[in-house]
Formats: structure tokens, C-alpha cells, sequence
């Protein structure tokens, strides 16, 4: 019986895993009774959602201005400055409210769970907190080293 | 919920295309051949099993004699193998010839373009003002060649129009060409016949073949812009899709909706199907696969768009006027 | 009189009158005498000046006589101007303008004028957020800010007069030209290709800033302002509304061509001359078709707008060839006869020698490696691309040369009248470039191509002496960096050009030798200028601040580790120093007294 209900639990345990291409900020938010900016990014430490962020990054322009993380129109993403803070809140707005300097507001073009895993990306820019789930290659001219294999460096003004 | 497809319409042994009556000249002689072939061979065996023992007296002559005796069957069935072989060879290359020389002169030219989990289709035209993009939903004149322009966006795909055509690979980065032709009107059944992700078993196309003048006022029809919204309730739907999500990725021509991500929407409602064929169009399934698309594909690029019922009814009035 | 009674024949006497006054207004504009009145300094933009004081036998004594800080940061790109004892300069973003008082030595500063523009213009700057210069009129400064509105400030006092909004930067339209002035009209145009912003030139009245016309590079003949008197020269720019049939769809719409470059005019022939840019987006893929009228020329009449003649230089542009680089007016012994051509140095690489009355192209020959095409059909005006390296969506492409910015970007160049050669600063690199699809969403860059540009660690620059009778190079020097700074040359025989590294340079106009050199505080992208202050003296003048596409590596504080960064460019100058003072200057140099 002990071993029956065991392997019942064992079965069971697998149907709790989150199915990946489903928003989960929404229903952790609900969860937690918190409002978007104050929660931390459900995404952090999960590729699947990092790698569909780095592709969004392409598809809705941001790689135009911010290239791979070394800037052009818009500021370098590689680099350890960080105008209005590193962390997952920053970044989300950032990206929703946009920033007085030229970054567009891109809150009524993204679902919020987009909006989570763009910042989950671009915070594998710059080595970010876990290199573990970082994307390692890239479907373009490798123009700079994959995201899972870049040091967080400080800018320096040589 | 997946399109319902009747043998005539995805069925590889039923040959409508110019192409894929030259393979069928191929294959049915190649399974009568085979089935011979196969039928010899096991008659052979059951011959061999049931036929009365030779004499064990171990006389070497005896041997010779049956060595002797078995040279002419073996040289026999040798020369009807080789006999076969070549045969088939010579269907081979001929079903290869035949299918090289579908003439593409005055083909329509369309780039075939395959995505996670999708086709893109673009007529074009030596006039650039005349071609036009649609979606999953490939209509070709009958009896004009087509010449197929087949590229990959992401990963390995394969277009398959088994009625039509043989299969092609659409590998990213190295595009491939294929000329079609079909002589009468009628309906058919595609699939990507190379796995691609999830939803590879939901990456349907339907094609439609017509008459020249039908399909010339098709693709006059495709070529205008977006039909205007009609009222105030489908005008909010267009400030909706231009401002928000969906201009991110689809394309509806003449509005500022200039996405390319995404199916383009210019014409939607002019379309049999939603989602590469795994829904009807109707007004209620676009807006179930605008609210959850990972309810019928899970994993597809499409998010999963939260709106108050108002604008949602306004979205799916607009897309549904886009004849 | 009575002879001129008869029409034709008293048109040809007219024509003839018309043609010897523009010899001498031609020979007249390349004499801007002790002034600088316009960034290009007179019509013909051929940055030439009549002032000989400084010459090769004296210029190794040239000294710094002034230097005053601008304010600003990021690249200086623009000329100042000198108009009896002032000069005025603007800066990049926040597009301040200066004018300082010449009759002193140390050139106090007459008075500061601010625009404010938004700053969230600058997020929609392609290549920094430059300003390449003013335009001057009827006592007013005319102002082109960042985010696209057109100012008048009175020369006397700085205070504003007027002030016109032109365009929506929010859509990603910026303002980055120089206003041309053209009797009494300000002839102002827009950037944006990079976020498919529709290109258009506009006439602002001077002294109310009242829009007169507005001509698109792109959409309806209505639109273009091409009417009943458009004739261009080779048939495949012949037909209506081809601003919308070469393009598929509504892609016109968002399809570029804007006019950033600097404007010529020709008073004889009554005909502004303007480039457009490239077309949106990069990937050529997604706009088949000749894309008119991108990556060409327009002939326009000043007073109404109306195009006379047009020619592309890249149809349907595959590697972003705006063809916006200046057009210089002169005359030259062509096939026995003085013709009145334009000097065209293109970013396709080839120098165009065009008839400016009916855009016929005389010569196109090639000044720089070219791998992208194989020549120029004189027959039918068509440039002959060569088909291996054409990007094409979802595949990478090799070894493009000249790269995206092209054999020489918006450098401005300078012709002699004395040595009758044309001083290209230019640069001479390659890159590799991938290709996809790019949705177009308003205020985002509309790209589809990702590039890496490189060029030899030694010698990206040139700086090249084009002679365009024998049509081909006279000298050449090499420099570390491209040369993005314009060229000025002098009847002391002298030609001027600045480093990005920080020389400010000077150079025998005949051999190219090296006669003086001067270390800036910064690189440079200016514009040097000539003129004579109140004190009767010459001087020279040029903006320090290193920037620019070129020098967004520094200006932007781009990562280098990036070789995509600024537009691909950060792979070709990971090398540039940044200046330990970041903060841009005007310099003026003299001979000591």
C-alpha cells in the first residue's frame, strides 16, 4: 500500500510542473496579491522564457537600437552601468513605462508576461544572475561572445 | 478541432498534380514490381521448403549433378533481378526527367516561407506594386505552372502536398525551388512533413486550385489594401491592433499595423481556416485564439492577449470585415 | 530688341546671358571672400576659400588663437558661420546655439541661445545626435533641432523669432541638416531612414517660418512635386506614381529616402540639388523594386518644389547607400567643351560627374574598392550590382565592400578651383552583413540587418584628390580612422581636414604633403572653415568632439565587446581613444601677430 501510494505521489508530482509557454506572472501575481513592479521576475532562472525573451528582443526592434548588448542608438545592455538600476523592477519599467532619455514605452505593445521575459533576458546580458540558464548561442553573425559565456564587466572610460 | 481531412484531400495516392502523377507513374509500377518480386521470392522459399529431400548418399557426383541442375534457375532469377532493376531504374530517371521538366515558363512565383509553426506565402510579381502576402492558405490556376520558391525562417521544415507534389526540405539559409503544376480545380490538403517543435502536427496548409479567372480575381482581391472598417464598434478594433500587440508581429495592408512576425491579416476573413488549419474561422474561435492560443497550440509564438470583453468584441469584429 | 521679340531667339539670347553669368556666380560662389555664410560655404559646396594669407609657405607657423568650450558632449559635426564680426555655431543635442564676438582675440561669447528639444529625441538619432550646421538670413539664425522643429533666433541678440514643429520625432523624424537658405526661403530636411520615417525636404519661409512646400521622396507624383516639368534623363525614372509602384504594398509609406545631406544650388539654372537617402528597411527583401526616389538625386526649382530632373544612384539600395553625400557644382573641360556638371562622390562607391541641367551621367569611376558592384551602364544610368554579394533574408553575406557607410559617408569634401582637384575624406572598409524580416512599429529602427563592419587596423581612413578630368586619383593619404570630419581648401593652396584621433591637419593642396599638424583636446568630426575678422586677418575654424556613426564607440559609450554595436561600426573602431575630456570645443587657429 506504502509503495502504491508512493509511486501515486511520484506520478503526481509530475502533473505540478508548470507547462513553460504559459504566462506564469499572472497567475503567481494573483498569488502573491502583489502589483507587477513589485514582484521579482518569474522568469529569472528559466531558459525556456529567457530564450523566447532574447527572441522578442529581435522581433520587437530592441536589438535595432541595443544591438547585442552593446548599444548604438539606445545604450549598451553588456556593460555594468546602469542608468535606472540592474534589478528585475528597473528593467520591467523601463520596458513598460519607457525612460525620459529616448526608450520608448512599450507597455501597450507587449502582454505583461512578455514584457517578464524580455527583462529576464536582458538581465543575461551582462553576465546577469545565472549564467546557468543563459543563452549560449545565437542565430546571427557572432559578433560578440553568447550571453551564457560573458563576464559582467564595468565599463571603463579608456 | 484539427481540420477533418477526407482521403482525396492529403491522401499520397491519389495523384492530382502534374508532379504527383509523375511519381505515381513510378511508384504503382514499383509496387507491382515489388509485389512480384516479393511473391517469386516466397514462392521460391516454400518451393525450398516442401520439396522432397535429395538421396544422403554423399556421392560427389551426385552433388555436381544437383550444382548443375541448379545453375539455370540461378542464372534465370539473376537475369529477371537485374532485368527488374533496370526497369526500375529507367522509371526512376524517367519519373526524375518528367518531374525536371514540368515547363516553369510563365510561372507564378511564389516564395514559400516556412515558420514555428506556419507558411508564409508571397506572390510575387515582375511589378513589385502587384505582389501581395497571405497566409496557410495557397491558391494556385489550374493548369499554369507555379514555380515555388521554398525557404525555412527558424528551423528545418518540409512542404508536403501529397496529392500535388513530392516532398521538399526548407532548410534556413539555403532555399530550394519546386514547380507545380495542376491541371483541374479542387482542394488539397498540406502538411509539414519535417519535425519542427510542438506544434509540427498543427502546421496545416490548404491549397486551392482554380480556375484562371477565378484565381486572377483572388489575387486582384488579395492585392487591395484592408477593407476600411465598416463601423464605429470594427474602427475601434483597428485603433486597437494598431496601437497595441498585434501591430507588434501582423501586417494589415494600408493600416499601421506593419508587423512581420506574424500570419499577415490583411485578409483573413477571406480564409478557410485559422492557425495553419487547426481551427475554423469564426468569430468565436479567433477570439478564443486570441485570448488563450496555447489552448489549441500549445508553445506557439502567439501570447496569450488579456482584453476587456469590449475591445476584444471590437478586435474580432474588425478581423472578421478583412474579407 | 526687336530681335528678342522673336521667342527663340530671345531665348537662346537669355540662356546665353544665363550661362556667362553662371560661370561668373560660379566663380563668384567659390569666392565666400572674408565670410563663412553657409555651412557649405557658397552654393556650389565647394568649401573653398578665396583667402590666401595662410599658404604653404607660412602655415607651419599656424597657432591656436582661441578656444572656447561648446557646452555639449558627443560628436560635433557641424560648421560654424561667420558673418561680419560674429560666428555662430551650434551644438549636437541639446542643439545650443553660440555666437561669438570676432572683433576681440579671445572671442567672448555674444550671447547663448537654448531650444530645449525633448530629450527623448535623442533615442531616435541613428548615428548621434549631431547637427551639421545653421543657416543664416535676413538677420536671423536659422535653428533645425533634434527633435525636428525649425527655429529662427535674431543674429543681434539670440532672442527667438519663430519656431515651426516639422515633424514628429516620436515617430522617429529627427532634423540633423544644416538649413539651406535660398532666397527667402529655409530649405530644411529630415533623417529617420533607420525608422523608416518617410524622407521630405521643406521650404519655411524665412521671415515668418511659414511652410511654402513640402516635397516627399517617396508615395504619389502629387506628393514628390513631380509634375508637367519633370524630365529625367534615363526612361526607367519615366512614369506615373512610381514613388508608390516600385515598392510593394503601402511599403512607400515607411520606405525612407530621407534628405539629410547638404544642399547645392545653381542660380543660372534656377535648380536646388538634394540626395535622398536609403531606403527603409535595410533588407532589401522585404522592398522589392527600384524604391524610388531613394538613394538619388533630385533637381528641384527653389520656389515651388517642382522636381526638373531625377537619378539613383543605388536602385532598390541592398547595403544602405543613402545617397545623400554633396554635390559639387563646377565647370570642367569635358570632351572639348566646359560643361557645368556635379561632382558627386557616392557611398556606392564611384564619383559621379552628372550634367546638372539634365542629369545625364558623364562619368561614374570608382575611387575606392568596390566588390558590391561591377560599374556604372552609362547607357541606362543603371548601377550594375553584382549578384554574390546581395543580402538575402535569413543568410549571411560576406566580405561587402564598401560597407554600409559606404566609400565616403556625409564628410563633406571641398574642390580647388586652383589645382582643379575635388579633397574626398572618406574611409575605406568592408563588412559582413545577415539579413531578416523587420516589423515596422513607429519609433522603433526599422533595420532587418544585423552588420559587422572591418577594415585594416591600419588605414581606415583616406583622404583622397580626386582629379575629375582624368578621372582618377591625384594623391591619397591613409589615416588610422576614417577621416569623418569635412575639408576645406584655400587659395594659399592649402586643403584642411581633422582626425578622429585629434590632428587637425593641413596639407599642400597640389601633392598632398604634410605642412602642419595640431593636436585638439579631442577627435574631431567638423567642419573647418576659412574667414577674414574684423582685425583683416585669416583664420581657421573647426568644432573638436569626437562622434558621429563613426565615433558612437565613444560618444555613446558603446560596449566594445559588441562588434553589432552602432549599427556595426563598433567592429571597425574598437580602437578609438576616448578623450580624457569628453566635452566638445571650437578651435581657431591663426598666424601669431
Amino acid at each position: 500500500m506504502k509503495r502504491r501510494l508512493l509511486l501515486a505521489g511520484l506520478l503526481l508530482s509530475g502533473c505540478e510542473r508548470d507547462p513553460w509557454y504559459l504566462p506564469a506572472s499572472s497567475a503567481r501575481l494573483a498569488n502573491d496579491g502583489g502589483s507587477a513592479v513589485a514582484m521579482a521576475n518569474p522568469y529569472t532562472r528559466d531558459a525556456q522564457a529567457i530564450a523566447e525573451g532574447k527572441r522578442l528582443f529581435r522581433w520587437y526592434n530592441c536589438a535595432g537600437c541595443h544591438a547585442a548588448g552593446g548599444g548604438g542608438m539606445g545604450v549598451a545592455l553588456m556593460d555594468e552601468r546602469w542608468r535606472y538600476g540592474a534589478d528585475d523592477r528597473a528593467i520591467y519599467a523601463s520596458i513598460v513605462d519607457g525612460r525620459p532619455n529616448g526608450m520608448p514605452a512599450f507597455g501597450a505593445r507587449l502582454s505583461e508576461d512578455q514584457a517578464w521575459r524580455l527583462a529576464a533576458y536582458v538581465r543575461t546580458m551582462n553576465g546577469g544572475p545565472n549564467l546557468a540558464v543563459a543563452p549560449s548561442r545565437a542565430d546571427d553573425l557572432r559578433a560578440s561572445e553568447p550571453e551564457a559565456r560573458r563576464e559582467p564587466r564595468a565599463a571603463s572610460d579608456d | 478541432m484539427i481540420e477533418q481531412t477526407s482521403g482525396d484531400l492529403h491522401a499520397a495516392l491519389t495523384a492530382v498534380g502534374v508532379g504527383a502523377q509523375r511519381i505515381a507513374a513510378l511508384w504503382w509500377p514499383s509496387l507491382w514490381i515489388c509485389t512480384l518480386v516479393f511473391c517469386a521470392v516466397i514462392a521460391g522459399l516454400v518451393l525450398a521448403l516442401t520439396r522432397r529431400g535429395r538421396a544422403q548418399d554423399g556421392s560427389t557426383a551426385a552433388a555436381d549433378d544437383g550444382d548443375r541442375r541448379a545453375r539455370l534457375p540461378i542464372a534465370a532469377a539473376v537475369a529477371v533481378s537485374v532485368g527488374l532493376l533496370v526497369v526500375l531504374m529507367a522509371l526512376s530517371v524517367g519519373a526524375d526527367r518528367a518531374l525536371a521538366k514540368i515547363d516553369a515558363a510563365g510561372a507564378v512565383e511564389i516564395e514559400v516561407i516556412g515558420h514555428q509553426w506556419w507558411w508564409e506565402l508571397r506572390y510575387r510579381d515582375p511589378d513589385p506594386s502587384r505582389s501581395f502576402v497571405t497566409a496557410n492558405e495557397l491558391h494556385l490556376p489550374a493548369g499554369r505552372p507555379v514555380l515555388l520558391k521554398l525557404s525555412a525562417a527558424d528551423v528545418i521544415h518540409s512542404f508536403w502536398l501529397p496529392t500535388l507534389a513530392g516532398k521538399r526540405d526548407l532548410i534556413p539559409g539555403s532555399p530550394a525551388t519546386l514547380v507545380l503544376r495542376v491541371d483541374t480545380p479542387g482542394r488539397h490538403r498540406g502538411q509539414c512533413a519535417e519535425f519542427c517543435g510542438l506544434q509540427h502536427a498543427h502546421m496545416g496548409l490548404l491549397a486551392i486550385v482554380e480556375t484562371p479567372a477565378a484565381w486572377a480575381a483572388w489575387a486582384e482581391r488579395q492585392r487591395r489594401p484592408a477593407a476600411p472598417p465598416g463601423d464605429a464598434r470594427a474602427a475601434r478594433g483597428l485603433a486597437l491592433v494598431e496601437q497595441g500587440s498585434c501591430a507588434m508581429c501582423h501586417n494589415i495592408e494600408g493600416t499601421r499595423a506593419n508587423g512581420v512576425h506574424g500570419p499577415d491579416l490583411s485578409h483573413l476573413a477571406s480564409r478557410e481556416r485559422l492557425a495553419a488549419g487547426t481551427l475554423a474561422n469564426e468569430a468565436a474561435n479567433l477570439a478564443a485564439w486570441i485570448t488563450n492560443p496555447h489552448r489549441y497550440k500549445p508553445g506557439v509564438t502567439m501570447p496569450a492577449l488579456t482584453y476587456p470583453a469590449a475591445d476584444l468584441d471590437a478586435i474580432v469584429a474588425y478581423l472578421s470585415e478583412l474579407e | 530688341m526687336l530681335l528678342l521679340r522673336r521667342p527663340a531667339l530671345r531665348q537662346r539670347v537669355l540662356g546665353l546671358l544665363l550661362s556667362s553669368t553662371a560661370l561668373f556666380i560660379t566663380a563668384a560662389a567659390a569666392d565666400v571672400g572674408d565670410e563663412w555664410p553657409m555651412a557649405t560655404g557658397d552654393y556650389a559646396n565647394t568649401r573653398y576659400s578665396s583667402l590666401a594669407e595662410i599658404d604653404t609657405s607660412n602655415v607651419q607657423r599656424l597657432v591656436e588663437i582661441a578656444r572656447r568650450p561648446t557646452g555639449a558632449e558627443r560628436g560635433h559635426e557641424a560648421a560654424p558661420l561667420v558673418i561680419g564680426d560674429r560666428l555662430y555655431l551650434i551644438t549636437p543635442w541639446p542643439n545650443d546655439v553660440l555666437a561669438f564676438d570676432l572683433r576681440r582675440a579671445d572671442l567672448p561669447l555674444a550671447w547663448r541661445y537654448a531650444p530645449a528639444p525633448d530629450a527623448a529625441a535623442q533615442g531616435v538619432a541613428c548615428c548621434d545626435v549631431v547637427s551639421r550646421g545653421l543657416g543664416y538670413a535676413q538677420g536671423l539664425v536659422i535653428v533645425a533641432t533634434l527633435d525636428a522643429q525649425a527655429i529662427a533666433v535674431d543674429a543681434a541678440t539670440g532672442t527667438e523669432r519663430w519656431r515651426t514643429p516639422l515633424g514628429d520625432f516620436r515617430s522617429g523624424e529627427t532634423i540633423t541638416m544644416a538649413p539651406t537658405i535660398v532666397g527667402d526661403l529655409a530649405l530644411i530636411g529630415n533623417s529617420g531612414g533607420e525608422f523608416g520615417v518617410r524622407g521630405w525636404l521643406k521650404a519655411l519661409d524665412v521671415a515668418s517660418g511659414a511652410v511654402r512646400w513640402e516635397a516627399y521622396s517617396t508615395g504619389p507624383d502629387r506628393d514628390v512635386r513631380l509634375g508637367p516639368a519633370f524630365r529625367p534623363f534615363y526612361a526607367s525614372d519615366r512614369g506615373i506614381d512610381l514613388g508608390v509602384r516600385t515598392w510593394p504594398g503601402d511599403a512607400w509609406q515607411h520606405g525612407g529616402g530621407n534628405v539629410w545631406g547638404f544642399l547645392a544650388y545653381d542660380p543660372a539654372l534656377d535648380l536646388v540639388f538634394h540626395g535622398t537617402a536609403n531606403p527603409g528597411p535595410w533588407n532589401p527583401d522585404q522592398r522589392p523594386g527600384d524604391n524610388k526616389w531613394t538613394s538619388g538625386v533630385f533637381a528641384r526649382r527653389p520656389a515651388t518644389g517642382e522636381a526638373v530632373w531625377f537619378y539613383q544612384w543605388s536602385p532598390h539600395d541592398l547595403h544602405d547607400y543613402d545617397g545623400v553625400n554633396e554635390n559639387v557644382l563646377v565647370e570642367l573641360p569635358i570632351g572639348g567643351a566646359l560643361r557645368a556638371v556635379l561632382l558627386h562622390p557616392d557611398r556606392n562607391g564611384y564619383l559621379y560627374v552628372l550634367d546638372r541641367a539634365t542629369g545625364q551621367v558623364l562619368s561614374a569611376d570608382p575611387f575606392v574598392e568596390i566588390n558590391t558592384s561591377r560599374g556604372v551602364d552609362l547607357a541606362s544610368g543603371r548601377l550594375l550590382y553584382d549578384d554574390a554579394k546581395t543580402p538575402r533574408s535569413g543568410e549571411m553575406t560576406r566580405d561587402i565592400c564598401p560597407a554600409s557607410p559606404g566609400a565616403k559617408d556625409w564628410q563633406p569634401a571641398a574642390w580647388s578651383p586652383r589645382t582643379r582637384l575635388l579633397y574626398l575624406p572618406h574611409q575605406q572598409l568592408c563588412q559582413d552583413a545577415r539579413t531578416y524580416p523587420a516589423s515596422h512599429v513607429p519609433g522603433t529602427p526599422f533595420l532587418g540587418a544585423t552588420v559587422v563592419m572591418e577594415g585594416s587596423r591600419e588605414g581606415r581612413g583616406r583622404f583622397t584628390a580626386w582629379d575629375p578630368v582624368a578621372r582618377r586619383i591625384a594623391w591619397q593619404r591613409r589615416e588610422r580612422f576614417p577621416v569623418w570630419s569635412g575639408a576645406l581648401a584655400t587659395a594659399g593652396d592649402l586643403v584642411f581636414y581633422a582626425t578622429m584621433d585629434g590632428e587637425f591637419k593641413a596639407l599642400d593642396a597640389h601633392d598632398g604633403e604634410l605642412l602642419w599638424s595640431h593636436r585638439l583636446h579631442a577627435g574631431s568630426v567638423g567642419q573647418p572653415v576659412a574667414y577674414r575678422a574684423p582685425d583683416g586677418h585669416e583664420y581657421i575654424a573647426i568644432l573638436a568632439g569626437v562622434g558621429g556613426w563613426a565615433g558612437n564607440v565613444v560618444a555613446g559609450d558603446l560596449d566594445r565587446r559588441d562588434g553589432s554595436g552602432g549599427g556595426g561600426f563598433v567592429a571597425a573602431m574598437r580602437d578609438l581613444p576616448a578623450p580624457s575630456d569628453r566635452r566638445g570645443a571650437l578651435y581657431v587657429f591663426g598666424l601669431p601677430r
